[in-house]
Protein backbone atom coordinates (compact mmCIF):
# COMPACT_ATOMS: atom_id res chain seq x y z
CA UNK A 1 0.00 0.00 0.00
CA UNK A 2 1.12 3.34 -0.87
CA UNK A 3 1.97 6.52 1.99
CA UNK A 4 -0.89 8.30 0.76
CA UNK A 5 -2.64 5.38 0.71
CA UNK A 6 -2.52 4.43 4.02
CA UNK A 7 -2.84 8.05 5.76
CA UNK A 8 -5.80 8.34 3.52
CA UNK A 9 -7.33 5.23 4.93
CA UNK A 10 -6.51 6.36 8.47
CA UNK A 11 -7.91 9.65 7.40
CA UNK A 12 -11.36 8.72 6.56
CA UNK A 13 -11.74 6.06 8.83
CA UNK A 14 -11.33 9.30 11.79
CA UNK A 15 -14.19 10.99 9.82
CA UNK A 16 -16.14 7.92 10.23
CA UNK A 17 -16.20 7.93 14.20
CA UNK A 18 -16.52 11.72 14.05
CA UNK A 19 -19.01 11.87 11.96
CA UNK A 20 -20.72 8.84 13.70
CA UNK A 21 -20.19 11.28 17.24
CA UNK A 22 -21.61 14.12 15.13
CA UNK A 23 -25.26 12.33 15.02
CA UNK A 24 -25.05 11.80 18.63
CA UNK A 25 -24.33 15.61 19.26
CA UNK A 26 -27.20 16.43 17.27
CA UNK A 27 -29.91 14.19 18.22
CA UNK A 28 -29.26 15.69 21.84
CA UNK A 29 -28.95 19.08 21.32
CA UNK A 30 -31.91 19.02 19.15
CA UNK A 31 -33.90 17.73 22.28
CA UNK A 32 -32.43 20.63 24.51
CA UNK A 33 -33.05 23.88 22.27
CA UNK A 34 -36.47 22.40 21.78
CA UNK A 35 -36.97 22.75 25.74
CA UNK A 36 -36.03 26.61 25.54
CA UNK A 37 -36.93 28.11 22.49
CA UNK A 38 -39.96 26.39 20.80
CA UNK A 39 -39.77 28.70 17.66
CA UNK A 40 -36.59 27.71 16.63
CA UNK A 41 -35.74 25.92 13.12
CA UNK A 42 -32.56 24.70 14.79
CA UNK A 43 -33.90 21.97 16.68
CA UNK A 44 -35.27 20.51 13.12
CA UNK A 45 -32.41 20.92 11.69
CA UNK A 46 -30.21 19.20 14.19
CA UNK A 47 -32.69 16.35 13.90
CA UNK A 48 -32.34 15.84 10.07
CA UNK A 49 -28.24 16.75 10.33
CA UNK A 50 -28.46 13.61 13.05
CA UNK A 51 -29.80 11.75 10.06
CA UNK A 52 -27.18 12.98 7.43
CA UNK A 53 -24.51 12.07 9.89
CA UNK A 54 -25.02 8.53 10.02
CA UNK A 55 -24.98 8.32 6.52
CA UNK A 56 -21.75 10.24 6.47
CA UNK A 57 -20.50 7.38 8.74
CA UNK A 58 -21.36 4.76 6.47
CA UNK A 59 -20.26 6.52 3.29
CA UNK A 60 -16.85 7.17 4.95
CA UNK A 61 -16.14 4.33 6.74
CA UNK A 62 -17.24 2.41 3.01
CA UNK A 63 -14.25 4.52 1.34
CA UNK A 64 -12.21 3.68 4.59
CA UNK A 65 -12.39 -0.22 4.01
CA UNK A 66 -12.00 0.22 -0.10
CA UNK A 67 -8.79 1.83 0.78
CA UNK A 68 -7.88 -0.74 3.14
CA UNK A 69 -8.88 0.54 6.41
CA UNK A 70 -11.84 -1.22 7.59
CA UNK A 71 -13.86 0.73 10.27
CA UNK A 72 -15.42 -1.26 13.17
CA UNK A 73 -17.75 0.89 14.64
CA UNK A 74 -18.58 0.32 18.24
CA UNK A 75 -21.37 2.47 20.71
CA UNK A 76 -20.20 5.61 21.74
CA UNK A 77 -20.56 7.62 24.58
CA UNK A 78 -20.74 11.41 24.08
CA UNK A 79 -18.12 12.93 26.13
CA UNK A 80 -19.19 16.34 27.72
CA UNK A 81 -17.46 19.20 26.30
CA UNK A 82 -19.13 22.21 28.28
CA UNK A 83 -17.19 23.83 31.21
CA UNK A 84 -19.46 22.36 34.43
CA UNK A 85 -20.12 25.83 35.70
CA UNK A 86 -22.63 26.41 32.60
CA UNK A 87 -26.55 26.40 33.37
CA UNK A 88 -28.39 24.10 30.73
CA UNK A 89 -29.14 27.29 27.90
CA UNK A 90 -25.45 28.46 28.16
CA UNK A 91 -24.10 24.76 28.03
CA UNK A 92 -26.12 24.15 24.94
CA UNK A 93 -24.93 27.35 23.15
CA UNK A 94 -21.11 26.66 23.99
CA UNK A 95 -21.75 23.05 22.46
CA UNK A 96 -23.29 24.16 19.45
CA UNK A 97 -20.78 26.97 18.67
CA UNK A 98 -18.21 24.41 19.28
CA UNK A 99 -19.42 21.88 16.74
CA UNK A 100 -21.70 23.67 14.29
CA UNK A 101 -19.58 27.33 14.25
CA UNK A 102 -16.20 26.45 14.48
CA UNK A 103 -15.90 21.99 13.36
CA UNK A 104 -19.00 22.36 10.84
CA UNK A 105 -17.44 25.56 9.01
CA UNK A 106 -13.91 24.18 9.23
CA UNK A 107 -15.35 20.85 7.80
CA UNK A 108 -17.04 23.20 4.73
CA UNK A 109 -13.87 25.22 4.14
CA UNK A 110 -11.72 21.33 4.18
CA UNK A 111 -14.34 20.15 1.51
CA UNK A 112 -14.88 23.15 -0.77
CA UNK A 113 -10.93 23.38 -1.09
CA UNK A 114 -10.72 19.10 -1.82
CA UNK A 115 -13.66 19.65 -4.41
CA UNK A 116 -11.87 22.71 -6.05
CA UNK A 117 -9.37 19.91 -6.97
CA UNK A 118 -8.69 16.43 -8.74
CA UNK A 119 -10.01 13.74 -6.62
CA UNK A 120 -11.00 10.13 -7.60
CA UNK A 121 -14.43 9.42 -8.79
CA UNK A 122 -15.22 7.67 -6.08
CA UNK A 123 -13.65 9.71 -3.49
CA UNK A 124 -14.98 12.78 -5.41
CA UNK A 125 -19.20 11.08 -5.00
CA UNK A 126 -18.50 10.63 -1.73
CA UNK A 127 -17.03 15.04 -0.90
CA UNK A 128 -20.06 15.94 -2.54
CA UNK A 129 -22.72 13.92 -1.13
CA UNK A 130 -21.29 15.06 2.50
CA UNK A 131 -20.61 18.91 1.42
CA UNK A 132 -23.88 19.49 0.62
CA UNK A 133 -25.38 18.61 4.26
CA UNK A 134 -22.56 20.02 5.93
CA UNK A 135 -23.59 23.78 4.63
CA UNK A 136 -26.87 23.13 6.53
CA UNK A 137 -24.61 21.55 9.46
CA UNK A 138 -22.50 24.56 9.96
CA UNK A 139 -25.21 27.44 9.39
CA UNK A 140 -27.34 25.98 12.02
CA UNK A 141 -24.91 26.61 14.36
CA UNK A 142 -24.72 30.40 12.96
CA UNK A 143 -28.57 30.20 12.95
CA UNK A 144 -28.48 29.81 16.85
CA UNK A 145 -26.00 31.81 17.91
CA UNK A 146 -27.81 34.69 15.98
CA UNK A 147 -30.92 33.71 17.38
CA UNK A 148 -29.17 33.53 21.20
CA UNK A 149 -27.67 36.74 21.04
CA UNK A 150 -30.98 38.86 20.58
CA UNK A 151 -32.75 37.28 23.68
CA UNK A 152 -29.74 36.22 25.79
CA UNK A 153 -26.16 37.23 27.10
CA UNK A 154 -23.83 35.52 24.38
CA UNK A 155 -20.07 37.82 25.42
CA UNK A 156 -19.21 34.80 27.60
CA UNK A 157 -18.23 32.67 25.16
CA UNK A 158 -15.16 34.87 24.57
CA UNK A 159 -13.24 34.01 27.18
CA UNK A 160 -14.05 29.99 25.86
CA UNK A 161 -13.43 30.16 22.76
CA UNK A 162 -9.75 29.21 23.12
CA UNK A 163 -11.06 25.67 25.11
CA UNK A 164 -12.99 24.87 22.32
CA UNK A 165 -10.01 25.41 19.57
CA UNK A 166 -7.63 23.72 21.77
CA UNK A 167 -9.97 20.76 21.72
CA UNK A 168 -10.50 20.94 17.77
CA UNK A 169 -7.11 21.28 16.71
CA UNK A 170 -4.92 18.42 15.70
CA UNK A 171 -1.54 19.19 17.39
CA UNK A 172 0.20 17.77 14.25
CA UNK A 173 -1.03 20.54 11.95
CA UNK A 174 0.90 23.23 13.84
CA UNK A 175 3.84 21.03 13.76
CA UNK A 176 6.10 20.38 10.59
CA UNK A 177 4.93 18.61 8.28
CA UNK A 178 5.27 14.91 7.20
CA UNK A 179 8.89 14.22 5.54
CA UNK A 180 7.66 11.60 3.08
CA UNK A 181 4.57 13.21 2.10
CA UNK A 182 2.22 12.37 -1.07
CA UNK A 183 0.49 15.95 -1.41
CA UNK A 184 -0.64 15.04 -4.69
CA UNK A 185 -1.89 11.20 -3.67
CA UNK A 186 -3.63 12.69 -0.84
CA UNK A 187 -5.70 15.30 -2.78
CA UNK A 188 -7.03 12.68 -5.25
CA UNK A 189 -7.99 10.35 -2.07
CA UNK A 190 -9.60 13.36 -0.26
CA UNK A 191 -7.26 14.47 1.91
CA UNK A 192 -5.88 17.70 2.73
CA UNK A 193 -1.66 17.57 2.16
CA UNK A 194 -0.37 19.13 5.86
CA UNK A 195 0.80 22.91 4.42
CA UNK A 196 -2.81 22.99 2.64
CA UNK A 197 -4.51 22.10 5.23
CA UNK A 198 -2.94 24.50 7.95
CA UNK A 199 -3.57 27.18 5.22
CA UNK A 200 -7.01 26.37 5.26
CA UNK A 201 -7.82 25.60 8.58
CA UNK A 202 -5.84 28.96 9.74
CA UNK A 203 -7.43 31.12 7.01
CA UNK A 204 -11.02 29.88 8.36
CA UNK A 205 -10.47 30.56 11.54
CA UNK A 206 -9.11 34.09 10.65
CA UNK A 207 -12.04 35.08 8.13
CA UNK A 208 -14.99 33.44 8.74
CA UNK A 209 -15.35 32.33 12.56
CA UNK A 210 -13.85 35.18 14.04
CA UNK A 211 -15.64 37.52 11.63
CA UNK A 212 -18.42 35.47 12.47
CA UNK A 213 -18.63 35.10 16.07
CA UNK A 214 -17.51 39.23 16.40
CA UNK A 215 -20.59 39.89 14.43
CA UNK A 216 -22.84 38.37 16.95
CA UNK A 217 -21.31 39.95 20.10
CA UNK A 218 -18.55 37.29 21.06
CA UNK A 219 -15.43 38.97 20.99
CA UNK A 220 -12.35 36.80 19.38
CA UNK A 221 -9.74 37.96 20.59
CA UNK A 222 -8.92 35.79 23.61
CA UNK A 223 -9.10 33.16 20.57
CA UNK A 224 -7.10 35.36 18.65
CA UNK A 225 -4.39 35.65 21.38
CA UNK A 226 -4.31 31.67 21.90
CA UNK A 227 -4.08 31.31 18.17
CA UNK A 228 -1.03 33.70 17.83
CA UNK A 229 0.55 31.77 20.97
CA UNK A 230 -0.21 27.95 20.00
CA UNK A 231 1.15 29.16 16.20
CA UNK A 232 4.22 30.43 17.30
CA UNK A 233 5.25 27.89 19.86
CA UNK A 234 5.76 25.87 16.98
CA UNK B 1 -12.54 34.22 -2.06
CA UNK B 2 -12.92 31.09 -0.57
CA UNK B 3 -13.24 32.31 2.74
CA UNK B 4 -15.19 35.72 1.28
CA UNK B 5 -17.93 32.92 -0.01
CA UNK B 6 -17.64 30.77 3.30
CA UNK B 7 -18.66 33.66 5.03
CA UNK B 8 -21.73 34.85 3.05
CA UNK B 9 -22.67 31.29 2.72
CA UNK B 10 -22.54 30.20 5.91
CA UNK B 11 -22.18 33.13 9.03
CA UNK B 12 -24.66 35.51 7.03
CA UNK B 13 -27.03 32.92 5.71
CA UNK B 14 -27.26 30.97 9.42
CA UNK B 15 -28.33 34.61 10.57
CA UNK B 16 -31.39 34.58 8.08
CA UNK B 17 -32.55 30.97 8.37
CA UNK B 18 -31.95 31.90 12.57
CA UNK B 19 -35.08 34.75 11.65
CA UNK B 20 -36.71 33.24 9.39
CA UNK B 21 -38.67 31.90 12.62
CA UNK B 22 -40.19 33.76 15.60
CA UNK B 23 -37.73 35.47 18.16
CA UNK B 24 -36.11 33.39 20.69
CA UNK B 25 -37.66 33.76 24.54
CA UNK B 26 -35.34 36.07 26.90
CA UNK B 27 -33.88 33.57 29.72
CA UNK B 28 -35.80 34.43 32.62
CA UNK B 29 -33.80 34.11 35.83
CA UNK B 30 -33.59 31.33 37.71
CA UNK B 31 -36.00 30.04 36.16
CA UNK B 32 -34.61 28.84 32.51
CA UNK B 33 -31.23 28.19 34.62
CA UNK B 34 -31.24 23.93 35.06
CA UNK B 35 -28.10 22.65 35.29
CA UNK B 36 -26.71 20.99 31.58
CA UNK B 37 -28.11 17.73 30.86
CA UNK B 38 -24.97 16.07 30.74
CA UNK B 39 -23.99 18.12 34.51
CA UNK B 40 -21.62 15.56 36.08
CA UNK B 41 -20.51 13.84 32.81
CA UNK B 42 -16.61 14.28 32.37
CA UNK B 43 -15.63 17.73 30.81
CA UNK B 44 -12.61 19.63 31.31
CA UNK B 45 -13.14 22.34 33.68
CA UNK B 46 -12.40 25.15 31.01
CA UNK B 47 -14.57 23.44 28.23
CA UNK B 48 -13.29 21.40 25.04
CA UNK B 49 -13.97 21.34 21.68
CA UNK B 50 -14.91 18.92 18.61
CA UNK B 51 -13.06 16.60 16.63
CA UNK B 52 -13.30 17.46 12.49
CA UNK B 53 -12.27 16.60 9.47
Amino acid sequence: MTSARRAAAEAWAFRARVEQEAALRFDRLAAVVAGFDAGSPVPAMMRRAADDERRHTDLCARLAASLGSPVRLEPVELPAIAPQSLDERRAALYEIVAACCITETESMATLTTLLAGESDPEVREVLHAISKDEVVHSRMGWAHLSRESTSAEVAFLGALVPGMLSGTIDEALLGPPPVDEDAEGLLQLGVLPHAKKREVFLGTLEQVVFPGLERFGVSPEPARQWLATAVGLR
Amino acid sequence: MLFKKLFQVLVLGGAVVGASAGCSQANAQDKGKKPAADAGATSAPSGGGVKGW
